[in-house]
């Protein structure tokens, strides 16, 4: 099974731009979101759903599709944007997001929208749910492999680091741990809150085969994960660097705008940074 | 039906359970946080070590591999001991396998106060009233060995999530052969005229033995095994709380949360005027250590206890009307 599309990292690039108007769009017309982690994933997500992904476009649920877990679930929105943007899911939809009974509920649902793999929101549990399908996958003697996006601010949660040392003694190179960082939590600059420096020795120290890369640019982001060794017994951790808000100035890095959306002046500003 | 002399550790009965399901087929996993002596799995172990996934002692690993293990296509199945699965892996039994809808079966083992002296931290006196908070999974409470294998039978081949409370005591046989499980019915192990007294796992025997004695003080004691407690059959309880018009519950459990308060909110639901009892641990409180024996009769859950408390209830007081 290949990617869909597999697309060139430059036209994977223009996909990010679109699933960031969409996800300034959306969140404006809810009136919520969590637009400074949907803009900093997006490039992340279009490599994933663009190019790296293996799955069927018209079976959701093919046993030997690639698994993606965003254990940020805080960071749906960007997610249904991109499913939209693959037309994995009906754009129309996008304008019910968040409203009661919606398809589109705040964190990702498994029973309600279609390509959710895992029902996450509270942080610390992806990685863990990962560790079970790699393992089922070896157990089963299937080739899928299984994408665990987490956050960065999310890696205090003690849970990641339990299901870290289980992956390396399952020895479970099917296994793929991109951590979105941007270096920013809720609450303020992770670093201020409580570091998570050095990242890449801790994940090494857990077992981990530690890569790190630009999680903005498409090119780099699927370069590395294209060129993982494989076979080599070893779960993957890649830091990804992001910008969290990226692609709008004034979004860029602020930590207000976790939770923030446009105002009626700043979408257009907003859409007009991003036109390609 | 009571048959002291014929006792087994219903997690003996568990693992042979398991063992003949991969004989005919299921395509399960076990997992332990490094409880194989607490899950007694040794048997298992040596005959599908392939099929064995010991996590560490790492209870939100277990219960998010599992979930990931059954949403990779095992039925995944979690034995630790019930404390560690219900109080610290509490997030990941509600999202990964609750909410997620996962296929896993969580097995709360030695629940109550099975560890007796070891206090509190190793107390489960809450793990039903913690399942009951969480939606989509079913709840069970088996009373003897006989139970034991129906309805480990039954989750497996259920297609979503299970919780099923175990013991580490071993138990008397209740049922014969011939028994059938019935997910969502009450199962009355002695029919009655006087007092409906239901009873939950590790109280149902005590509850058999109280019935045999109270019967020969002249009280009919209607025993009720409800041993399914979600799905729960609420018609049924109606039905015996109204033939005799008085309910006492029996539980090495909270009073609020479990049997107690099940009983308690239909019969309060229904508008029945019906005087209940429940025995159990207190409200608001931390139960006191010590031999497990001694803390069930502190608390009257023992055969002893039971007859006392329903002698208490029925002496000089007339049986109210059902409406």
């Amino acid at each position: 099974m290949n990617n869909p599309f597999s697309l060139h990292p430059s036209e994977v690039t223009e996909k990010a731009q679109e699933i960031r108007k969409k996800v300034l769009n959306m969140n404006y017309k809810a009136g919520q979101g969590h637009t400074g982690a949907d803009l900093s994933e997006a490039d992340i997500l279009a490599s994933m759903y663009f190019r790296l992904l293996r799955y069927q476009i018209d079976d959701p649920n093919h046993p030997d599709r690639d698994r993606f877990i965003l254990s940020k679930g805080h960071g749906v929105g960007g997610l249904y944007c991109t499913l939209a943007q693959a037309n994995l899911l009906d754009e129309a939809l996008l304008d019910t997001y968040l409203q009661f009974g919606s398809q589109l509920p705040g964190h990702p649902v498994r029973q309600k929208t279609p390509f959710i793999e895992v029902n996450t929101g509270a942080l610390g549990h992806g990685l863990a749910v990962g560790v079970g399908l790699a393992l089922a996958a070896k157990k089963s003697g299937c080739d899928y492999r299984v994408y665990v996006l987490t956050g960065d601010g999310e890696l205090q949660e003690g849970s990641n680091w339990e299901a870290a040392m289980a992956a390396a003694q399952f020895q479970l190179d099917n296994l793929i741990w991109i951590a979105d960082r941007n270096g920013l939590q809720l609450a303020d600059f992770t670093n201020k809150v409580v570091d998570l420096e050095p990242l890449d020795k801790k994940m090494e120290a857990f077992g981990m085969w530690v890569g790190q890369t630009d999680g903005n640019d498409p090119a780099a982001f699927i370069d590395t994960i294209e060129s993982l060794p494989r076979g080599d017994g070893k779960p993957k951790a890649v830091i990804a660097k992001t910008t969290k808000g990226k692609g709008v100035s004034f979004i860029e890095g602020q930590p207000s705008w976790h939770h923030r959306i446009p105002n009626d002046e700043e979408l257009p500003k907003a859409m007009e940074e991003l036109k390609c | 039906m009571l048959t002291q002399d014929k006792t087994q550790d219903l997690r003996e009965v568990m693992v042979d359970t398991f063992i003949k399901a991969v004989e005919r087929d299921v395509n399960m996993v076990v997992l332990v946080s490094d409880s194989t002596s607490t899950a007694k799995i040794a048997p298992f172990k040596d005959r599908y070590p392939d099929r064995l996934v010991n996590v560490g002692i790492a209870e939100q690993s277990l219960v998010g591999t599992a979930a990931g293990m059954a949403l990779g296509g095992f039925v995944a199945v979690t034995t630790n001991a019930a404390p560690f699965l219900v109080h610290r892996a509490n997030e990941q039994v509600k999202n990964d396998i609750c909410y997620t809808n996962s296929n896993v079966k969580l097995v709360g083992l030695n629940a109550g106060v099975c560890y007796g002296a070891l206090a509190s931290t190793h107390h489960a006196i809450d793990d039903v009233s913690i399942m009951r908070g969480f939606g989509d999974i079913l709840i069970f409470a088996p009373s003897d060995p006989v139970e034991t294998e129906q309805i480990f039978n039954y989750a497996l081949a259920y297609e979503g999530p299970v919780y099923i409370r175990m013991d580490s005591a071993k138990f008397p046989v209740l049922h014969d052969k011939s028994y059938q499980l019935e997910p969502g019915k009450i199962d009355v192990l002695r029919p009655g005229q006087d007092i409906s007294i239901f009873a939950m796992g590790s109280t149902v025997y005590e509850a058999c033995a109280a019935g045999n004695i109270l019967n020969d003080e002249g009280i009919s004691a209607e025993i009720v095994n409800v041993s399914s407690i979600r799905p729960l059959d609420r018609e049924g309880i109606i039905k015996s709380v109204r033939k005799t018009g008085r309910a006492l519950t029996v539980e090495e459990h909270g009073i609020h949360g479990g049997v107690g308060s099940l009983v308690s909110e239909i019969v309060a639901e229904e508008g029945l005027c019906c005087r209940v009892k429940r025995l159990g641990f207190m409200e608001g409180k931390f139960a006191i250590p010590g031999p497990r024996d001694e803390m069930r009769a502190h608390i009257n859950i023992d055969a002893e206890g039971i007859v006392k408390t329903v002698l208490a209830i029925t002496k000089n007081k007339q049986r109210q009307r059902m409406p």
